[in-house]
């Protein structure tokens, strides 16, 4: 195993009652990439960002984080795994709606027990970055999609991730907000962050490494943008 | 840790609604239980405290032995007898050896005084108004060191039941009955031998126990010995203890003792204590219910929150929070309400009980008052507070236990 490589799937399968969802798929993730995931709908992006976010349980199949192989068992260390390894972002932002955003993106923090002036200092920053310093202190409703989706972004980069995942991140979005978004994306990985993106949106892909093909379950192909 | 508080604090602040009415339930619940134990407890020590005030902790007196067939059983010691037409005589009806009692018990550690009474009913009449009443020979000063007797004289005359032989001390309900209003009355008293004594009020016995004021009249023993042609007797020996409590052993031991009977008053209150845990049952059943209710509405409130919140809480967990903050995260919920609300319900008790204490309304029942009889204890506070923080707890408990179980992946399938 090569010494770069973040997060490597070995023959992950996954069955629900009789029918197999992923049908043993063997993918990696090297430090600094930006990869893709495409496919159909139904085809089984979600479902292994999942497994490769330790959200789910595969039923077949080795995952190594850091080429430590993660025990699915241990449920206290998953979350800690997910806690300090992972950066989550989703098609919903998922952002409670009763905390401010900066309230929102302190939340991974405290979970570490970073202390709140710390946690707060640190929301500021990255609130600012993603430029929304004027707006911090407003509640989800108060915020435009792009900027709740924004939020969500701060919020999954508060821990200083080894590994972003972002499922359809532009799902909800207009083309201004996710020229945005994908701006921003090319931004943390040009400054090192490393990201899997699933999307069905193929223009996207364009501003990717590598694009990840998935068909019932499998990976189809593998393409690297010109 | 820290970071849970935060979580579980913002969130109780931000969903204020909610928070206030589940609060508002606890309040409730707290307030009836700290009003309502204040109130009955408050009445039955205060019954209590004065019955035991002037009854004394144990009382030793000649019990009636008389059986028909106690003759017969000399000869005879075994068999059934039916005796026709046995005419109830005197039988053994004083205490003889009481001098010895004193002494001996006089110096127990537990004892705080004995006093003597001999004990005998009566008619009471005054004008054409007759009433049946009980009479009780004291010794005055005795009786006072023991039982603080003059503590219910309404003109603290009890001296001049030493001072005047004729000198008489009646019950004011039974005083009212007879229509007697201010003392220096003359009262004709009719002994069980059909003697008449002319005697004449002095003072007033206002225990408040509508019980004893009705019936009992005091009088020097030496004038009642007389009376009812007994001199030197006594049938009732009465001992106030140190402690309440301790009236059932001592009954016992007095009545191997001394040869005679020994009732605490927990026997002799029998009939009240058994209508005052009645009414303990009662008052805890209702507020009980209460807090039921209150605590079946933080339920509710809760568990609305917790499926409210299902995507939060996926989230959370998405993020690296484990069970057991989530776990913590809402029964802090409850337990905040229930902080907040059993407070806040102890100062509403508070000022309903000083408010109530300021309420002049006459009771007559078992007892007379002229308002509420409060028992204004703290732990009445300190349990209600514990309470609504308890079931509070327990009602948040499994609607934060079912959050803890949710899994990120279902929630964010199934959600939009
Ligand atoms: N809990 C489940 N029970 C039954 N089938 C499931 C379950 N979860 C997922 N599936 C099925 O697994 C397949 C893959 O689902 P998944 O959500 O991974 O697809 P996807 O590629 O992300 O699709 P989309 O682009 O629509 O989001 C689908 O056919 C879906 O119906
Ligand atoms: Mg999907």
């Amino acid at each position: 195993m090569e010494a770069d490589t973040v997060l490597k799937a070995e023959n992950i399968k996954k069955l629900i009652g009789n029918y197999e969802i992923l049908k043993g798929i063997n993918f990696s993730v090297k430090k600094g990439e930006f990869v893709s995931i495409v496919g159909a709908s139904g085809s089984g992006k979600s479902t292994l960002l999942y497994i490769l976010g330790l959200l789910d349980t595969p039923t077949e199949g080795k995952i190594f984080l850091e080429n430590r192989e993660v025990d699915f068992s241990q449920e206290k260390k998953l979350a800690a795994l997910r806690n300090r390894k992972f950066g989550f972002i989703f098609q919903f932002h998922y952002l409670i709606p009763e905390f401010t955003a900066l309230e929102n993106v302190m939340i991974p923090m405290l979970k570490v027990g970073v202390d709140l002036k710390r946690a707060k200092e640190k929301a500021e920053y990255l609130l600012e970055r993603l430029g929304l310093k004027d707006k911090i202190l407003r509640k989800p409703y108060q915020l435009s999609g792009g900027e709740q989706q924004r939020v969500a972004i701060a919020r999954a980069l508060a821990n200083d991730p080894i590994l972003l995942l972002a499922d359809e991140p532009t799902g909800n979005l207009d083309s201004v907000n996710t020229q945005k978004v994908m701006e921003i994306f090319q931004e943390l990985n040009s400054e090192g962050t490393t990201i899997v993106m699933v999307t069905h949106e193929r223009e996207l892909t364009r501003m990717t490494h590598r694009v990840v093909e998935i068909k019932d379950g499998e990976i189809v192909k593998e393409t690297t943008p010109a | 840790m820290k970071g849970n508080f935060f979580i579980s604090l913002r969130l109780f602040f931000e969903r204020r609604r909610q928070s206030v009415i589940a609060t508002l339930g606890v309040v409730i619940g707290t307030v009836a239980f700290v009003v309502m134990s204040s109130m009955i407890n408050g009445f039955q020590k205060y019954f209590l405290e004065e019955a035991l005030n002037i009854n004394g902790h144990v009382k030793i007196f000649v019990e009636s032995t008389f059986r028909e067939d106690r003759i017969l059983r000399k000869v005879y010691k075994e068999g059934i007898f039916l005796v026709l037409g046995a005419k109830p005589k005197s039988v053994k009806d004083r205490i003889s050896n009481y001098r010895e009692i004193l002494s001996k018990y006089a110096k127990d550690e537990n004892l705080l005084g004995i006093t003597l009474h001999l004990v005998g009913n009566g008619v009471i009449s005054y004008g054409v108004k007759e009433k049946p009443a009980t009479f009780v020979g004291i010794f005055p000063e005795l009786e006072n060191e023991t039982l603080k007797i003059s503590k219910y004289l309404v003109k603290n005359n009890l001296g001049q039941l030493e001072r005047n032989k004729e000198a008489v001390i009646l019950g004011i309900k039974l005083a009212e009955e007879l229509g007697i209003k201010d003392i220096g009355k003359k009262v004709i008293l009719l002994s069980p031998n059909g003697t008449l004594h002319r005697l004449k009020v002095v003072d007033f016995l206002n225990t408040g126990i509508t019980e004893i004021d009705k019936s009992r009249v005091y009088l020097h023993i030496k004038k009642l010995q007389d009376i009812l042609g007994k001199p030197n007797e006594v049938n009732e020996v009465i001992l106030k203890l140190k402690s309440a409590d301790l009236a059932p052993v001592y009954a016992k031991r007095l009545t191997k003792e001394t040869g005679y009977r020994a009732e605490s008053w927990q026997e002799s209150f029998k009939n009240f204590l058994s209508i005052f845990k009645i009414q303990r049952i009662i008052t805890r059943s209702v507020v009980f219910a209460i807090l039921l209710v209150s605590g079946f509405g933080i339920f509710n409130i809760i568990m609305m929150t917790v499926l409210e919140k299902k995507r939060d809480i996926a989230i959370l967990k998405a993020m690296g929070y484990e069970k057991r903050d989530i776990i913590f995260i809402f029964s802090l919920q409850g337990i905040i309400i229930g902080v907040f609300g059993g407070l806040a319900g102890n100062l509403l008790s508070f000022e309903i009980l000083e408010w109530l204490e300021t309420i002049k309304i006459g009771v007559e029942g078992i007892i007379r008052a002229e308002g509420f009889l409060l028992d204004r204890s703290i732990s009445y506070h300190l349990q209600g507070f514990i309470f609504a923080v308890l079931v509070s707890f327990l009602a948040s408990f499994y609607p934060a236990y079912r959050a803890s179980r949710f899994h990120p992946v279902e929630v964010f399938r199934s959600g939009s």
